[in-house]
């Protein structure tokens, strides 16, 4: 089951939205990979200048997993613009990915 | 802290006795009453168990007390739920006594709330490696021996297809394999789900357990089941639980080795002439049938045995769903019986409850608490053909036939009462089908004739003991029970009034016989007389003829000396 918002997205196209993430992965299996590459290239390509990445390996820090009730991998929590929302899988669907965030293709592209 | 935890970790593997041979494998005993005789000892140590069952079945509370009581017993556990909140789960713990927080605080129980945030998007494939991880770490900081994994099918739902499921499941087979926890996997069978994760739970698993709550004839009925234990044995009935004020509380019945037991030495029914009708008495430990109609006094019978049983020192429990304690002990004193002296040297006690009030199961499990607690050495039944209150026949059937193997195991004697409806045969009188258990029978009933009725007790039946099938006359005086001698006048047994005028009719008839005797030798007498009077007759007769013929020849001589 996908859950989609059904709230419209707040456009966070302007350049003064910061954005912090926290992503969870466990060590190099396929999907935690993926995740990880593509929320880089995300970041890179949308929000150059104002992200902050935290990748957390459960692995090697398995309390942290507990403490942020980190159930599947990857998981990746939007901790900043508020609210936090949480994205499960290896962030295949990119437009959902950037629809999550408030990020379209054709805008900012900077 | 209320139960003290202890630290070393207990290495008991099977709990079967004797450990046969073949019997090789290892057990973690769940602790929940009534489980372990149904698993033969426990779950498989080191593997993986399913339960199943729909919503308020009791799965969660069952994987709780597993991990609860293995923790108290020196196995530090880990919960990880998938559905409801933990201090949900911690507060419904705590009324059932259950110290989860402080089992957390000692390490021996590890919390892991595994739900999906309402508000998780999903964007590609993803797995439950993380959580595993997590758990992973957790159990070896931990050195944990036991693992739930509550409402699993919660998470599941998140994937979407058979695949990913399968994948999913075979990772965490895998990885529970690896970890050398003894699991236990909780699901809700999820209707209308892919076929294949079914069968997949069940190859998976070396142990499944289904348990079923639902509602009939609006009573709550709770019933367990081991569907399948690989490579044990284990009770494949179907099995009453509660949920009681301590958790789970699983009824096992082991019909098997019961009808063996041997019954014990006689006892005084109370009644000096019962005890005669008996031989000796009841036998301890046997279950003894009183039925009869309303009114015929079986329950004056039961209280008359209690306060013998008491006055000898033997406790007896009394569950009465017809009567209150007061009413009771009431009509009992009215009859010249005082119980309430034994009820307050704790002796006798009474559990009086309607039989609507909850359903069979519930009913079972709180005799037995009593029988456990109070350890009396005789119940009484008041009445069983109330039971069928519980929840219709089957559920009464139910109910007897456990507490009566419960009763045989323990050795406790049972006195069942069984009201009559109405006029009826000897067939229903032992009742709810549950003859083949019984070991005594009396039946009491009533005797009509001239206008009145009266009581006559019977014994039926007397397994392993010689007995008088006689009925037998009885009156309740001020001062008890009191059984006549027999009387068995015309083939009929007669009571009362009956009897008295029987007794009248055959003074009579004596003195009719008398005289008839007096007259047949009166007869025989004048038959003597004219037998001798005949005789004489003939005599004489006999004497004229030669007398006359003397005559003839007298006058003969005397003419030829006449004429010279």
């Amino acid at each position: 089951m996908n859950r989609t918002t059904d709230e419209p997205a707040a456009d966070h196209s302007d350049r003064d939205v910061f954005f912090r993430f926290r992503l969870f992965v466990a060590g190099d299996e396929p999907n935690s990979k993926k995740a990880r590459e593509t929320l880089f290239r995300l970041a890179e390509t949308y929000m150059r200048d104002r992200s902050e990445i935290v990748v957390v390996d459960i692995l090697e820090d398995y309390q942290a997993g507990l403490r942020h009730h980190v159930v599947a991998i990857p998981t990746l929590i939007i901790e900043a613009p508020a609210p936090e929302r949480v994205i499960v899988g290896s962030l295949s669907d990119e437009d959902k990915v950037l629809a999550i965030l408030g990020l379209s293709h054709n805008g900012d592209r900077k | 802290m209320s139960t003290p935890r202890t630290s070393k970790r207990s290495e008991s593997g099977s709990m079967s006795p004797g450990s046969a041979p073949g019997q090789t494998l290892a057990k973690a005993p769940t602790h929940i009453q009534g489980l372990d005789e149904i698993l033969e000892g426990g779950l498989r140590r080191g593997r993986t168990s399913v339960v199943t069952g729909g919503p308020g079945s009791g799965k969660t509370l069952l994987s709780m007390e597993f991990l609860y009581r293995g923790t108290l017993a020196g196995e530090p556990g880990i919960f990880v739920g998938f559905e409801e909140p933990l201090d949900h789960l911690r507060q419904n713990a705590a009324t059932l006594g259950w110290d989860l927080a402080g089992a957390e605080q000692d390490r021996a129980l590890g919390m892991v709330d595994g739900r999906i945030r309402p508000d998780t998007l999903i964007s590609g494939d993803f797995s439950l490696k993380g959580l595993l991880a997590s758990v992973s770490g957790m159990s070896r900081d931990m050195g944990a021996r036991r693992i739930v994994i509550d409402a699993l099918e919660v998470v599941l739902r998140l994937y979407d297809s058979p695949r990913q499921v399968r994948n999913e499941l075979h990772f965490l087979n895998d990885w529970l394999r690896s970890e050398g926890l003894t699991a236990i996997l909780t699901i809700r069978p999820v209707s209308g789900s892919v076929p294949s994760f079914q069968d997949f739970f069940d190859s998976m698993a070396d142990c499944v357990v289904c348990m079923d709550a639902r509602v009939e004839n609006q009573l709550s009925k709770r019933r367990m089941r081991v569907v399948k234990y690989r490579g044990s044995g284990f009770g494949s009935n179907e099995y009453p639980y509660v949920i009681t004020g301590a958790g789970l509380h699983i009824a096992p019945i082991s019909t098997v080795e019961l009808r063996h037991k041997a019954l014990g030495e006689k006892m005084s029914t109370g009644l000096t002439r019962l005890d005669e009708m008996l031989e000796g008495g009841f036998r301890r430990a046997s279950c003894v049938l009183f039925a009869g109609l309303p009114g015929t006094g079986k329950t004056m019978l039961a209280s008359t045995f209690a306060n013998a049983a008491c006055n000898r020192g033997e406790k007896v429990l009394y569950v009465g769903y017809e009567e209150s304690e007061p009413e009771v002990i009431g009509n009992m004193r009215a009859a010249g019986l005082e119980l309430e002296p034994h009820v307050a040297s704790h002796r006798l006690m009474f559990m009086t409850v309607m039989p609507e009030a909850m359903g069979p199961e519930e009913h079972l499990i709180r005799v037995m608490n009593r029988l456990d607690h109070f350890a009396p050495r005789h119940l009484i039944v008041d009445a069983i053909s109330a039971c069928v209150r519980m929840g219709g026949r089957h559920a009464a059937f139910d109910f007897l036939v456990r507490l009566l193997n419960q009763c045989k195991e323990r050795g406790t004697t049972v006195i069942l009462i069984n009201q009559l409806s109405g006029i009826t045969g000897h067939m229903e009188i032992s009742g709810n089908d549950i003859s083949s258990i019984i070991d005594a029978v009396l039946f009491l009933s009533y005797v009509e004739g001239a206008g009145e009725i009266n009581r006559v007790i019977q014994v039926l039946k007397a397994r392993g003991s010689g007995h008088s099938n006689q009925k037998q006359e009885f009156v309740i005086t001020d001062g008890g029970i009191c059984i006549l001698e027999p009387y068995t006048g015309g083939g009929e047994v007669l009571t009362g009034a009956a009897r008295k005028a029987q007794e009248a009719r055959d003074a009579v008839e004596v003195q009719r016989l008398a005289l008839d005797i007096q007259a047949k030798e009166v007869e025989l007498e004048r038959l003597r007389l004219l037998q001798q009077e005949t005789a004489d007759r003939r005599r004489r007769q006999a004497e004229m003829r030669r007398a006359d013929l003397q005559g003839i020849e007298e006058p003969n001589q005397s003419s030829g000396r006449d004429r010279p």
